[in-house]
């Protein structure tokens, strides 16, 4: 039986191996990719393409085929462009800044344009030399700088003049020295919340809140969302809702119209489960904001009011439920023997200094002193101090 | 020379019947105008910026006024409208954006390089004259100064030198056709920063003028200006907005020189016509040679000649 | 050639007071010539990017051909070729004006060409153009200049012949140069007959191209004027002021020697005019009902009043005045009709090539200069000086004193 079926499946091998189309011929008969005009050699540069070598042309092909990622998780901080050192000053180009930037757009390959799956091209990989007359279409390196950069550039801020770019000498070593300070910061300061895209940029005042009337809700007609609290206190960036958004959106705003959603509910959902529950934003007045007390059970007092969510939500968005005992956070051992108290804005004096913690806070830590517990003199906080009232630090 | 069956009508019907020639003569073969070695601009309106940087190379490759780049940095000149000067062979005019009062429209302008100019045709020495790669050329030692070539040139480009009292000269873009010789580019494309003027055959132009309409129709209108115009230009411009409107002349596609060499070829190639007037005159004067007589003075008398 | 003398030099005194103001304004121009060639064309002229032709082109090229030649060309036509020789009379003053015309054409494009000292280039077959309509005008120009002089000379001839007498050691010449005009007399009495008709050819052929010139410019030019039959249009209205031009000049000669006006072959001549006139007014009316151009007759337009004034003072005022018998034989209104004529083609000229000429990116109009106008009378004048003085030496004007017994005169050629 196996005999047999060996014959057969050889059999069909030969048979297949004669009829099996050849690439030219795949070519010749009806085009590549359904396109009867496309040609292998127009997209791909070896002569057997697979799958996961397509080896694709890099440069502009007839069919565009971008495989580069939407954010720039490498790449260089800064560029210097030098090619024309001789008759310039090199151009200072803050790549990071750039990159940071197309997370607000459509990634990297609104630059990096016809870059096939793989690694990213630097511009001079395709736009070498001064022109290329056997393709007209494509500028010439200086051509491409300047049309990239101005393409955006005079959009927002009209301006046009060289030396915005061809710096003086003086300035240049200032930018280098501001360049330094990016690539060198620590990760920590690029994450706070006014951080857009690197330090260069100049903070942004957002504003406090926005009120929607939303008519079409009966039950619910106004929304209240809380800009400031979004970016200060969940520690949102700006990215993670302005997507696809413009420069000149923000500075030109006169020619440049707000960009209009689609559909508003798109930027909630991200962290609202807002499918089915409408009451959640539309209420029947202008909401007064988070409160981690009312919304919780847990106050927020002074030290934890300091703090952004992250730092004690630390699993992120969603922020989940915590247990609020102190050492869920603190660890076991976190109140130390020899805590200063003066910490928490009272200098105890000699004789409390000597009492245990819960002699005093009765209800918990963090909580109300209760002063009855050695007192009998009617004493209590905060009408009577044990100690000197301080700056708490 | 071809016999031009056209022209050679195109003279008798002006010559005889008033009512037949009331429509301009088009451009008889428009098969000559297509010369594949021809050179060409292509100028993309979205791309430029206003730089004046091209109006700088101009002025240094044709030793016009030789002032510094930054004479050339002085944005207000844009407050008014600018013509070519005879020190002046290309200019940049600023024109508002109704889509963006903040983003204008940049427009170079220049000798435009007709494929069949007028100024060629009209200049009666061959001073002006088209060379092979299609560059309109100038020859100062042929020139008479009639300035004939300004008056034939649609868009108003040559200019000239009035103060000069012994060797005025034309003045226009001549395509630096010295520097082509050499192998580079034109001053002004090699120097645009943003590569807004794009250098190279003609033909090619067209094609990638076309294919850069097609892929991003939100960015351009429909109308590569040069394709058509008078003729074909060698000079050809993309635009965001309606070119009559951003300075550009609504001019149709018949080259100017169709209008009058037609009746040039017909008198000048042929010479029949006016043959035919000198034999006609001469059979004339030969019928009525036993005129009437002279009549003196002295007996003035009435007859009506025409009778 | 030698019937006896039907024409003879005036016998004026030549130095009167018009005279002295004709010199005084022939003076003027020769200061602005020489101002212009030392200083340029920008230190005289008002012309610019704009506009490259101003009056010097409108009125002494275009104009001055259109009624040099005119009048010549005309009377040549009429009297040689159609064989009217009762107008005989008039040919050789008319010939004096065209040659002098020309003359005076050739020196004022000269004071507007900028590089005058190549004037040569269009006659060096190298540099020929034929694509160009100003070569063709150029050329013909060139040539009839020279076929006028040509026919000048059995003038030179008649006054010279038997009474060489040059001055001086020269006079050893006296003997060869009259037997030299006697030999050129000989000849050119055999072939003149083929200068006639290559004048009359020339004539129409650059009269036409003249018109032809500004048909290059269909998008510069209003369309009240702007046809492509404006070559025809010249020559119809060179041909249409031709009589005008002879009768003009006639009258003002007698007026200006004092003699009596030659109404006798002048009414017949302007009743001529009316159909040459006439034939040119209704080609032109024609070309704009066909053209649909009379919608901007009366758009209030400038153009459109400078047409209008052009189609009635030079049109129909002087044709409504020849069409009446009173005005025909009388010295005074036929002065003022064909007047009117000769202003209207200059006026024609001018409307054609500076007041339909509008380039598309002018900012101002153009005006002509001070120096232009007077550069343009000055010529004017030095031209009629010119003529004076030739008619007081050359047999041009019939003798005016006494009338001559009645010839017959033989066939020319």
């Amino acid at each position: 039986m196996c005999k047999n079926c060996l014959l057969v499946v050889a059999l069909l091998l030969v048979i297949s191996s004669v009829f099996w189309p050849n690439p030219s011929a795949i070519e010749a008969a009806d085009g590549v990719h359904g396109d009867p005009q496309a040609r292998c050699k127009n997209c791909h540069s070896c002569e057997k393409p697979t799958h996961e070598n397509p080896c694709l042309l890099k440069c502009e092909r007839p069919k565009e085929v971008s495989g580069i990622p939407d954010s720039a998780t490498h790449g260089p901080d800064v560029i210097f462009l030098d090619q024309l050192v001789g008759l310039y000053e090199p151009v200072y180009f803050p790549h990071k800044l750039h990159a940071d930037m197309e997370k607000m757009g459509e990634g990297c390959a609104v630059c990096h344009h016809h870059n096939p799956p793989g690694r990213i091209l630097a511009c001079r990989e395709c736009h070498g030399g001064p022109s290329n007359p056997a393709n007209l279409g494509q500028p010439g390196l200086k051509g491409a700088y300047h049309r990239q950069c101005l393409g955006c550039h005079r959009e927002w801020s009209h301006k046009t003049d060289c030396n915005v770019c061809h710096a003086k000498r003086s300035e240049i070593a200032g930018k280098i020295a501001a360049g330094t300070a990016i690539a060198n910061a620590s990760p920590g300061m690029q994450d706070t919340n006014f951080d857009i895209m690197g330090s260069l940029h100049p903070n942004i005042e957002t504003p406090k809140k926005y009120v929607y009337k939303t008519p079409e809700v009966p039950d619910g007609p106004i929304v209240t969302f809380h800009h400031k609290e979004h970016t200060d206190l969940f520690g949102l960036k700006c990215v993670d809702c302005h997507r696809k958004e413009s420069c000149a959106r923000c500075h030109d705003p006169q020619s440049h119209p707000p960009h209009v959603r689609n559909d508003p509910h798109q930027d909630c959902e991200k962290c609202h489960d807002v499918a089915d529950n409408c009451a959640l934003c539309h209420v029947q007045e202008e909401t007064k904001g988070f409160n981690h007390e009312t919304r919780t059970g847990f106050p927020l007092k002074t030290f934890h009011q300091q703090l952004a969510c992250a730092q004690c939500h630390k699993e992120g968005r969603p922020f989940k439920k915590l247990d609020p005992a102190c050492q869920n956070c603190h660890g076991e051992g976190w109140i130390p023997k020899d805590f200063d108290h003066a910490r928490a804005g009272v200098k105890l004096d000699e004789t409390h200094q000597q009492a245990d913690c819960k002699d005093c806070h009765t209800e918990g830590l963090g909580k109300p002193s209760t002063c009855s517990g050695c007192h009998d003199d009617g004493k209590a906080f905060p009408g009577s101090v044990p100690g000197t009232v301080v700056q708490p630090r | 020379m071809k016999l031009n069956r056209r022209g050679f009508f195109q003279v008798m019907a002006a010559g005889t019947a008033t009512a037949l020639a009331s429509q301009p003569a088009q451009a008889s073969d428009q098969a000559q105008a297509s010369n594949p070695n021809s050179i060409g601009m292509l100028v993309d309106t979205t791309e430029c910026i206003g730089c004046r940087k091209c109006e700088f190379a101009c002025d240094m490759a044709n030793n016009l006024t030789g002032q510094p780049v930054k004479a050339f940095e002085d944005m207000k000149v844009y407050d008014r409208e600018r013509r070519m000067s005879e020190n002046a062979f290309t200019v940049v005019n600023r024109y508002a954006n109704p889509e963006d009062s903040n983003r204008p429209i940049y427009v170079k302008s220049q000798c435009m390089h007709c494929l069949k100019p007028g100024c060629t045709s009209a200049c009666l020495v061959g001073a002006l004259r088209v060379g092979d790669n299609g560059a309109v050329v100038y020859d100062a030692w042929k020139c008479l100064g009639c300035r004939y070539c300004m008056v034939a040139c649609p868009f108003q480009v040559p200019m000239y030198e009035y103060d000069d009292p012994l060797t005025p000269r034309v003045r226009k873009c001549e395509f630096c056709h010295t520097r082509l010789e050499e192998g580079k580019l034109p001053a002004c494309a090699e120097m645009c920063p943003p590569m807004a003027l794009t250098f190279g055959s003609r033909e090619e132009l067209l094609k990638l003028a076309h294919k850069k309409i097609e892929s991003n129709p939100d960015r351009y209108i429909d109308h590569v200006y040069g394709e058509k115009e008078v003729g074909g230009t060698s000079w050809l411009y993309l635009a965001s907005r309606e070119f009559e409107k951003t300075g550009f002349l609504k001019l149709g596609e018949g080259a100017v020189p169709s209008l009058t060499e037609p009746i040039q070829h017909a008198i000048f190639k042929l010479g029949l016509p006016p043959l035919a007037l000198y034999g006609l005159l001469g059979a004339m004067m030969w019928t009525y040679r036993n005129g009437d007589e002279y009549i003196d003075p002295g007996e003035s008398e009435e007859t009506d000649p025409s009778a | 050639m030698h019937e006896p003398a039907r024409a003879e030099p005036a016998r004026k005194e030549f130095w009167t007071p018009g005279v002295y103001a004709l010199i005084v304004l022939a003076g003027i121009a020769v200061v602005i010539a020489i101002y212009r060639f030392v200083y340029g064309l920008s230190a005289v002229t008002n012309l610019d990017q704009e506009y490259p032709w101003g009056i010097w082109i409108a009125l002494d090229v275009a104009t001055g051909v259109a009624l040099a030649a005119g009048g010549f060309t005309t009377a040549a036509a009429l009297t040689h070729i159609f064989h009217r020789h009762r107008y005989e009379v008039l040919v050789r003053p008319a010939l004096l004006t065209a040659m002098l015309g020309y003359t005076f054409v050739a020196l004022g494009l000269t004071v507007d060409l900028g590089r005058y000292y190549n004037m040569w280039h269009p006659l060096m077959p190298s540099m020929w153009q034929g694509n160009s309509v100003l070569f063709e005008v150029g050329m013909c120009v060139v040539i009839y200049l020279n076929v006028l002089y040509i026919e000048f000379l059995p003038i030179v001839c008649e006054r010279f012949i038997g009474a060489v007498h040059l001055p001086g050691l020269l006079a050893r010449f006296n003997q060869p140069v009259d037997s030299l005009l006697r030999f050129l007399d000989r000849t050119l009495s055999r072939v003149m007959f083929l200068f006639i008709i290559a004048g009359v050819v020339l004539s129409c052929m650059h009269q036409s191209s003249l018109g032809g010139l500004l048909l290059i410019a269909p998008y510069k030019m209003h369309p009240l004027w702007y046809t492509p039959i404006l070559p025809f249009l010249f020559l119809l209205s060179a041909i249409a002021v031709g009589f005008p031009m002879v009768i003009f000049e006639s009258l003002l000669a007698s007026k200006s020697f004092g003699r009596k006006p030659e109404m006798h072959v002048l009414t017949p001549l302007a009743r001529l005019v009316t159909l040459t006139l006439g034939i040119y007014m209704i080609a032109k009316i024609a070309d704009l009902l066909i053209r649909d151009a009379y919608v901007y007759l009366f758009d209030g337009s400038f153009e459109s009043w400078m047409f209008l004034a052009e189609m009635f003072f030079g049109g129909f005022l002087p044709m409504g005045m020849l069409l009446s018998d009173k005005v025909r034989f009388s010295p005074n209104l036929l002065l003022a009709s064909t007047t009117l004529v000769v202003l209207g083609v200059a006026f024609n000229r001018i409307n054609v090539f500076l007041v339909a000429y509008q380039p598309p990116y002018a900012q101002k109009a153009y005006f002509p200069s001070l120096g232009e106008i007077f550069f343009t009378v000055g010529m004017i004048a030095a031209l009629m000086l010119v003529y004076r003085a030739a008619v007081t030496i050359f047999p041009i004007l019939p003798p005016g004193h006494k009338p001559s017994s009645r010839v017959l005169i033989k066939q020319e050629g």
